[in-house]
Formats: structure tokens, C-alpha cells, sequence
């Protein structure tokens, strides 16, 4: 493993540490390894944030770790698809007035689920950790999903009391490293999600620092207070699709056949992955795409892994109805939603349900201009923040630090976030009835048109004027 | 002298046999399940205070999520057994195969023959005693509790662990990542030999290896915030 | 993803039967084709040949094509051709054919070229049936449960491609090594690395499945002079990812698994006959007693049975 690579001596003893970090002849406020500290030159490879990234591993001995989401440009972007409202060959429906079904249900499948879970908007509150949010956070996202009758997800911590009184509706996450997993946990549930990987990071396991593993969150851990946790992808008693319908089945019958089991997986070649995920019995699939975001991950995978949200939803629609399960098995789409516009494309390119991370935390107070210095104290300003995994929060939501996390004001917060969902939902509907639809789930791709040859490639969508889509 | 319920495996739906388990649970019976045809999911979830017996040999996840029941299986179990234990006990006539209490966080778990690879994998709490030998990556990113050992352990043994304590007595093929073997303190192998005594399982001249994590794996490199934001 | 299982009889008898009866167990893991390897009679005057062709409406023309082909190398039918009445549209057909003139593999490559009309299996005694369906569909279909023979093979398959195709699923004959069959559980990582590599050396691949891969890989091995054993030996870090694979000739079954110990096997032997499956509760509607089932579970594990006699060597 690399962890052991660096430990052969050299001829001569130990470097001083402060010369390894270019501390010679060093600049106060310019420090070695940080983008900020180089002007940009000529060149197109080494940028300031490519040079910065070599002095800071050339520190560092292993590979960065933050959080929020990627910051690669190269990925295509929902921009680049607008909707194609009716005109004269269809009828549009009354934006303001006529009414638009939002309800959205998950798991309906008699026999195999006897509780299905019901939303009255297509929206829902993603999987985000006790331990990467603070208990403020987490109960704020609650209270505000029920008031608009949504739910939340527990995220890789475990069941935390606080989450479960705040949610009327919640969905218990099973990852592999089955934080607080038992029986009673299990059964507490509204519906369970089996976790094998999350788009921001596919392929690799959740990672808590020390500094946000204070005693609570190393109790339901069961972890030493002040470890960095790196948990394993694998779960520990199935290894495949295969073995995963023999561990559906031992869940349903845990829970007696009553709530529905969920799926969730980033987005890499969903094509096939979520085929065999419907195969394997799962009622629910959350496809999380290269956008999703995370409170703490190895830099690297943020940007360099994952497909696009974008493009791994007309896939994976694809999948399910070529598998016949497309009325049985429901598609949940994630990573990188910024807005109503953008929950809608996503609707319709294929989606049944879509759920949200990190505007979810925007609404909670994420990158607010508030506390300016401390944003200051973290190198970062309100709009560029993306420091979750040093649990410094300025505004208190991704900190177990009492003292921050007490700006993190529960009642206000979860306004916010039932304010937000309602926006989305309005947003959504409206662009819904100006296609004539009186269900936000009629959207189809072919309400979609794209602005650029890559979009429309990417995701199957007509390109606008000639109506094709840009095929080989 | 508690009433006996048989019931039969064979081919039914494992719903259907499940659902009589239960039955015969509530309805104050210890249980006999028969013609188990090694079957997989019997017994899932079962309640504190039940007894049951499996007449033969078991699939995978047999006894998963036990919540306080005493459940035996005659001849062998398939992979994850007892998997996320809270509470209760389970005792296995013959072989186990892969991932014997994953996740476990209590109770106790007894093989006597030898187990598969990635024994105690992830186990937060508990206790898993074979009597033969632990396979490949036993002990793998343990949490908390004990898995003991008296007929050695294969590859990669105890590797990861967060916390918990693997005791092996008999050959080690090779340990695993961040391992430390260390003397065990006279208290310790007290309480061990005195958990195997009250399993019939008295041996004063075991040669006992104390398998612990040797933190390496615990931390980054850095305690400071500020080393963090390098970008 | 699936579920796979070998059977050998040290005399002669009903392996089909006993291969559904595994597969129709583990049909939880993959109920979207069914295939078997099946070893019956061997033909000392000929091969077996079992051909799909993607449609029946097309048989007389594509039979008279493949042939005319046949002739060109030397070679004959030496009996009708005899093909499956399911109605389906692809249609199974069994060709019994004198050897041809040309390199074996000369002549599979031109017949190769007939398009929508592919050889599924060549061999003195080797048949592969396979099909969309579960197993008793399968069965149903291709009278597999009637088929008298020594050994054979079966994979339960749960298809992620977008056709579930009858030819893409397993198992996979090792073309063009005469009676060499495999099925397999797990996903090769390294696959377009090494298929890049055998394709360089002239060998020609039906589909894009890893399996077919590790059959034409172990087949190579053997072609350059190493025995089954050594060359299950070598594919445990040759190959990389997981597998667990059972690999069949005219007289030998072999077993591989990965380094991770990720797909277990469980086997039953019993005099010289032997059962093996992903899952002990296939192995058990065979043998439905109390019997000592030996589990592989351990991680680089290699063992090899010979037909005919019990012989393990690991």
C-alpha cells in the first residue's frame, strides 16, 4: 500500500520539516501549496491551482482531502438544455392558476413492500451524516422536509434521535461500514438505503475527519473519539449484485415486507449498474452523479471520477425499461441540483424523484455572508467556500464545535429549507403546465431541447431548430 | 418444561417458514426447524428470549440481526451469520463460512468448527469464540469486541482494526495491516479462559497471541485544521 | 453476476437433469438465460457442433452456406443437421461433422464470417446449450433434463446487457480449442488489456464477456505447453478482478478463485461423482441428505477433479 511506501532512510538524516514546506526564503501570506499564492502565467497546464496542488502534495505525502463538490469545468451542464413549452401544437396549462400533481411515491410494489413511501413533492432531502452535519443541521433538515411533506435520509452515522423526531418521514442508510445498525435501528425506519457508493467519491468509502468525532458521534460510531475515519466500499457480508438479492430478502424479512429497500450508487456506467441493482430486487435506485457533493473527500475523486448527472439519468431510465421494471423499480436522481429548472431537466431526462445535498445546506445558511471573519480565518470568503471536513463551519452546519454549531438556528433553518422546497416545487410545476402537463411526472426528454452538440449527445435531447438528437 | 414446535425448511417460500418461526415464538414455543437443505435467511430478526434449533446445516445470514434469541445450527452455516447481532447467542455444530457476525454488536457467537474468511468482519461489539481456525482477513476492520481463536488464523489476520481484540491460539499464517501483537495482561487472559470455561471449553495451556491495532491507520498526519487547507 | 455449477458422474447418466435442478436454485441469482456445457458420447469420427442462428426463418439458406463452407475445408456432415422447435426466433441447430482438412481453427474462423450464424461449441463429446429463460425454460426447450453424458457445466445468469441475448450468456466455449467450456462468476477487470493481447495473437472472440476471455486465456496456456493445474495456477494474478470460474475439457473440471476470496464454491464428492455450485443450497437438491460438503471459500484457491475417477489435486 502507499501508506508504507516512504519508509526507507535516506544516506543523510531527516530533512527539516519547515525547509520540505518551502519555508526557505518563504513570503508570509503566500504559502507553498495554495492556489492563491501564484499569479497565473501563460501556460494552460500549469495553472496556479496545478502548480499548487504539486508544492502541496510534495508537503503533504498523500493525496488532499475536501470537501463540497468538483471543481472540474470540463463536466456539460444542465444549461445547456431548456424546455420547449407549448405553442401552437399543444396546449399549455395555467402557470398560476390549474393545478400540477406532485405527489410522488416510492416503493409501490404489493407483496414486497406493504408500506410504500409517499412525498407530496418529487423532491427529497439527501443522505448527509450525523458527523459530517452537526445534530442542528440534521434536525433542521428534518423539520423542514415534514412541513412540506418530504423526508430526509439518515446518511452513513447512524440513526440519530434528534433526525428521527425531526423527520416524519426517514429513510435509514446501511453503508458498509453499518454505523449503528441493529434490528431496533432497522425497524425504526421508513425505508432502508443500501449504500455502494455515492457520486462524488464512487468507488471508495466515506471519510470523517478527527476534528468531527467528538464523543457522540464516536459513540454511535463505535469508533475512538478523534480518529480519521476512512470506512471500507465493500460491505462486509455481501460482495456483488448476486449476493445482494439474498441480503434484500434477509432486510424484508427484518422488517416484515413493510418499507421499501433503496440503492444508492454513483453514477459510473449506469447502463449496467442500475440494471442489475433492479435485478438484485432493489424498489428504489439513487443514482448520485459526478457533481454530488460530500463533506469530506480525497480531492482527486471529486474531480477525476464519475459521469455526469446529466448523462447517467437517460442511461439509467434506459435500463429500467428495457429490464421490464420500470413500473416496479423508481428512479431517484442526485448530484449537483442547484434549482427547480435544474430538479426539473432531471425529471424530465428520465427521473421519477430527484434529491438534494448541498442546496438543502444553502438554504440552511451554507456560504451566507455571515461571520465574514471566520471565513477569512479558513483562507475562503462566502461563495467559495468548500471547507466541510476541517469542521470549522462559519455558520454552524458542517461542525460538531457546540459553540459554531449554535449558529445554526433549527427553527429558522428549517423555514428555510420547507421555503426552498416549496420555491423548487412551484418552479418545477410551472415549467411542468407551461409543457401542458398536469403531472410534473409526464416531463419527458422530448420537453428538453439542447443548445450544444455535446448536451444533446450526451443525453439523447433534440437539438433545438432541426428536433434530432446529434447521433454518430 | 417449555412446549417444542417443529418446523419444516424444505422447499416452502423462506417467508412462509420465517413467518411460522415467529409464530411459534410468540406462541411461547422453543422451535425445531427441520429439513434446512442449507437454505438461505432463516431465523432473521428473532426476538429476545426465543430458542431455536436448526436441524441440519444453513444458507447465508442465518440468525442476522438476532435480537436476543439462542439459536443452534447442528451441522454448518453459510456466510454472515448472526450478522448485526445485538444481543443473544449462537452456536454452530460445524463449519462457518464467510463474514460469521459482520457488523455483530453484541452477544455471543460460537463456532466449533473452523470459520471462513473474514470472521468478525466490521464487529461492533460482542463476542465470537471458534473453536478450529479463523480464515483470510479475520477480524477486518473491527470496531469493538473479541474474536478468539484456538485453532489458528489464516492470511491478513486482524487487519484494520479500528478497536477490538483478536486472540489466537495456534499458528498465524501472516497478520494483517496495522497489527500489533501484544502481551496480554493476566486479568484479560483470565477473563478469556473463563468465557471459553463456561463454554466447556477449559484449556490452561493455551499459547495465547493478543492481536490489537497498531493505531498507524487511526490518523492522517496532522492534528492542526489549518494543515488541511492546502488549497 | 450469477450462479454456476459443475457436475461429474463416474458412470454415465442424467448431468442435465442435475445441473437444472442446481440452476433452478439459484435462480434468485440470474433468471434471465440459462446455459450448460454438456459432455454426452464422444464422436471419434467427428465433432459436435452446436450453431445459433438469429433466425429460424433463414435456417435452409444459412445451413446451406455453412456447408458449402464446411466442404471448402474438407469437411461433411456426417449426419442431418437437427435443430430446436421452441419457435423462437433465433433458432439452436446440431451439426455432427467430419474434421476438416484445414487447422480447426482455419475453419471456425470462415464459418465465423456466415453473419447471424455462430458457432456456439465444437468438440468430440462438448455440447453448449443456451437460452434466454430460467433454467426450466431452458431445459424445456433443449431436452438438457434428458441428456446422458459424464459432466458438464451450468451458469445461471442475471443479464445487464440491454438484449438479453441467448448467445452472450454463458457457458463459453474456448474457441477454437475443441471441448474446452467455462462459466463464471465475478467481473475481470483487466479484460480489454488482455483481450487486446490475444486478439494480437490471432484468437477471435464471440462477445465482449470476460468469461469467453478466461477460457481462450487458459487454453493458450495449455496450447503453450502448461497442464490445467499450472495454468489455473498462473491465472490467479494473470487475471485480475473477481472470478470464480469452473473450466471444463473432454476428461477434467477445474476450479479457480480469486485472491479476495469474494465468490465462494461449495462441492460435494462422492465416489466420482462430484457436485459443485456458488451456493451450498444448489449442491443440496442434488444431495439432499446429511452430507460432508466441502466449501472453497478461501482466497487463491485452484483444485482440479478428473472424469472418470475421484482425483483432487489444490
Amino acid at each position: 500500500m502507499a501508506d508504507d511506501l516512504n519508509d526507507r532512510e535516506y544516506p543523510f538524516g531527516p530533512p527539516d520539516e519547515d525547509v520540505v514546506a518551502f519555508g526557505d526564503g518563504a513570503v508570509p501570506g503566500r504559502p507553498a501549496g495554495v492556489p492563491s499564492s501564484y499569479d497565473r502565467g501563460k501556460s494552460p497546464r500549469w495553472t496556479p491551482e496545478a502548480i499548487a496542488e504539486a508544492h502541496a502534495v510534495a508537503q503533504l505525502g498523500r493525496y488532499q482531502i475536501r470537501g463540497f463538490s468538483t471543481f472540474n469545468t470540463r463536466f456539460p451542464t444542465l444549461d445547456d438544455l431548456v424546455f420547449v413549452p407549448a405553442t401552437m401544437t399543444r396546449l399549455p396549462l395555467e402557470g398560476y392558476r390549474e393545478s400540477c400533481d406532485t405527489k410522488t411515491v416510492l416503493g409501490d410494489r404489493p407483496g414486497l413492500v406493504e408500506q410504500p413511501i409517499e412525498l407530496d413533492i418529487p423532491i427529497y432531502i439527501a443522505s448527509m451524516s450525523f458527523g459530517a452535519l452537526s445534530a442542528s443541521a440534521k434536525a433542521a433538515l428534518g423539520y423542514g422536509a415534514t412541513k412540506v411533506g418530504t423526508m430526509t435520509c439518515t446518511g452513513e452515522g447512524g440513526m440519530l434521535e434528534d433526525e428521527r423526531e425531526a423527520s416524519k418521514i426517514l429513510v435509514y442508510q446501511m453503508t458498509p461500514s453499518r454505523y449503528m445498525l441493529d434490528l431496533e435501528h432497522l425497524r425504526m425506519a421508513d425505508g432502508i438505503e443500501i449504500v455502494v457508493g455515492q457520486g462524488a467519491k464512487p468507488g471508495t468509502g466515506g471519510v470523517l475527519l478527527g476534528m468531527k468525532i467528538p464523543e457522540r458521534v464516536a459513540s454511535m460510531r463505535t469508533l475512538p473519539v478523534g480518529v480519521d475515519q476512512r470506512s471500507t466500499v465493500r460491505h462486509p457480508d455481501f460482495l456483488g449484485a448476486d449476493d445482494l438479492k439474498v441480503k434484500i430478502e434477509e432486510l424484508r424479512e427484518a422488517t416484515g415486507y413493510q418499507v421499501p429497500i433503496f440503492v444508492k450508487m454513483g453514477a459510473t456506467r449506469p447502463r449496467w449498474d442500475v440494471a442489475i441493482a433492479a435485478k438484485a430486487g432493489a424498489d428504489v435506485i439513487v443514482l448520485d452523479g459526478a457533481e454530488g457533493g460530500t463533506g469530506a473527500s480525497p480531492e482527486l475523486l471529486l474531480d477525476h471520477t464519475g459521469i455526469p448527472t446529466m448523462s447517467a439519468i437517460p442511461a439509467a431510465r434506459e435500463a429500467l425499461e428495457e429490464a421490464g421494471l420500470a413500473d416496479e423499480v423508481k428512479l431517484v436522481a442526485a448530484g449537483g441540483i442547484r434549482s427547480g429548472a435544474d430538479a426539473a431537466k432531471c425529471l424530465a431526462l428520465g427521473a421519477d424523484c430527484v434529491m438534494i445535498g448541498f442546496a438543502a445546506l444553502m438554504a440552511l445558511g451554507c456560504n451566507s455572508p455571515r461571520y465574514l471573519d471566520d471565513y477569512e480565518a479558513l483562507g475562503t470568503s462566502p461563495g467559495r467556500c468548500h471547507h466541510c471536513h476541517t469542521g470549522r463551519c462559519p455558520v454552524g452546519i458542517t461542525t460538531q464545535d457546540p459553540e459554531l454549531e449554535q449558529r445554526m438556528d433549527v427553527a429558522a433553518g428549517a423555514e428555510r429549507v420547507a421555503r426552498l422546497l416549496t420555491a423548487w416545487t412551484m418552479e418545477i410545476s410551472l415549467l411542468a403546465k407551461a409543457c401542458g402537463k398536469s403531472s410534473v411526472h409526464n416531463l419527458e426528454k422530448e420537453d428538453l431541447r439542447a443548445l450544444s452538440l455535446e448536451a444533446s449527445a450526451f443525453t439523447g435531447v433534440p437539438l433545438a431548430g432541426i428536433d434530432r438528437p446529434y447521433t454518430w | 418444561m417449555t412446549a417444542v414446535a417443529y418446523v419444516e425448511v424444505g422447499d416452502r417460500p423462506i417467508k412462509a417458514v420465517n413467518d411460522d418461526i415467529r409464530a411459534a415464538i410468540a406462541a411461547g414455543n422453543e422451535v425445531v426447524v427441520t429439513n434446512t437443505l442449507s437454505r438461505h435467511n432463516l431465523g432473521i430478526g428473532l426476538p429476545d428470549g426465543a430458542k431455536v434449533r436448526f436441524e441440519g446445516s444453513v444458507g447465508y445470514y442465518c440468525g442476522g440481526l438476532n435480537n436476543g434469541a439462542h439459536i443452534e445450527i447442528t451441522r454448518d452455516a453459510g456466510w454472515g451469520l448472526g450478522e448485526a447481532m445485538a444481543a443473544g447467542e449462537i452456536l454452530v455444530q460445524g463449519y462457518v463460512g464467510m463474514s460469521a457476525g459482520a457488523s455483530m454488536r453484541g452477544g455471543l457467537i460460537h463456532i466449533r468448527g473452523d470459520a471462513g474468511p473474514r470472521c468478525g468482519v466490521a464487529m461492533k461489539g460482542g463476542d465470537i469464540i471458534v473453536e478450529g481456525r479463523i480464515g483470510y482477513l479475520s477480524g477486518f476492520m473491527a470496531h469493538a469486541g473479541r474474536i478468539i481463536a484456538l485453532g489458528g488464523a489464516g492470511d491478513a489476520c486482524a487487519d484494520s482494526l479500528w478497536g477490538g481484540e483478536v486472540w489466537v491460539a495456534g499458528p498465524i499464517a501472516s497478520l494483517g495491516v496495522d497489527t500489533k501483537v501484544v502481551e496480554p495482561e493476566p486479568a484479560e487472559v483470565e477473563a478469556v479462559e473463563k468465557l471459553l470455561a463456561s463454554r466447556g471449553l477449559d484449556d490452561a495451556g493455551r499459547d495465547w497471541k493478543k492481536i490489537v491495532s497498531a493505531q498507524k491507520l487511526w490518523y492522517f498526519d496532522s492534528r492542526d485544521s489549518r494543515a488541511w487547507l492546502m488549497i | 453476476m450469477c450462479g454456476i455449477a459443475g457436475r461429474i458422474l463416474g458412470r454415465p447418466g442424467t448431468v442435465g437433469a442435475d445441473l437444472v435442478a442446481m440452476m433452478e436454485a439459484m435462480v434468485h441469482r440470474g433468471g434471465d438465460s440459462t446455459g450448460f456445457a454438456l459432455y454426452g458420447e464422444r464422436r471419434d469420427d467427428g465433432y459436435i457442433v452446436r450453431v445459433v442462428g438469429d433466425d429460424r426463418r433463414r435456417l435452409s439458406a444459412d445451413l446451406e452456406t455453412f456447408l458449402g463452407v464446411l466442404r471448402d475445408c474438407g469437411g461433411d456432415f456426417l449426419e442431418d443437421p437437427t435443430w430446436d422447435d421452441t419457435g423462437q426466433r433465433h433458432v439452436s441447430v446440431r451439426m455432427i461433422v467430419s474434421p476438416p482438412r484445414v487447422d480447426l481453427a482455419d475453419w471456425v474462423a470462415r464459418a465465423d464470417a456466415i453473419g447471424g450464424f455462430q458457432i456456439q461449441s465444437v468438440g468430440r463429446s462438448l455440447e453448449i446449450v443456451k437460452d434466454v429463460g430460467t433454467a426450466q425454460e431452458v431445459a424445456a426447450k433443449h431436452r438438457v433434463a434428458t441428456f446422458v453424458g459424464t459432466h458438464g457445466i451450468a451458469n445461471a445468469r442475471m443479464a445487464t446487457e440491454s438484449k438479453v441475448s441467448p448467445t452472450a450468456s454463458h457457458p463459453f466455449w474456448a474457441r477454437p480449442f475443441p471441448d474446452v467450456a467455462i462459466v463464471h462468476n465475478g467481473q475481470l477487470t483487466n479484460y480489454f488489456l488482455l483481450k487486446d493481447r490475444l486478439t494480437r495473437k490471432g484468437y477471435r472472440f464471440l462477445t465482449e464477456n470476460d468469461s469467453e476471455l478466461i477460457a481462450v486465456w487458459i487454453s493458450d496456456q495449455m496450447a503453450k505447453g502448461h497442464d490445467l493445474e499450472s495454468a489455473l495456477e498462473r491465472s490467479l494474478r494473470a487475471l485480475d478482478g473477481v472470478f470464480t470460474y469452473l473450466i471444463t475439457t473432454a476428461d477434467r473440471l477445474g476450479m479457480a478463485k480469486d485472491r479476495w476470496a469474494i465468490k465462494p464454491l461449495a462441492a460435494v464428492e462422492d465416489g466420482p461423482d462430484l457436485a459443485i455450485a456458488t451456493e451450498e443450497q444448489a449442491v443440496r437438491k442434488v444431495y439432499p441428505g446429511e452430507v460432508a460438503v466441502q466449501t472453497f471459500d478461501g482466497p487463491d484457491q485452484t483444485a482440479t477433479w478428473a472424469v472418470g475417477m475421484v482425483e483432487v489435486m489444490r
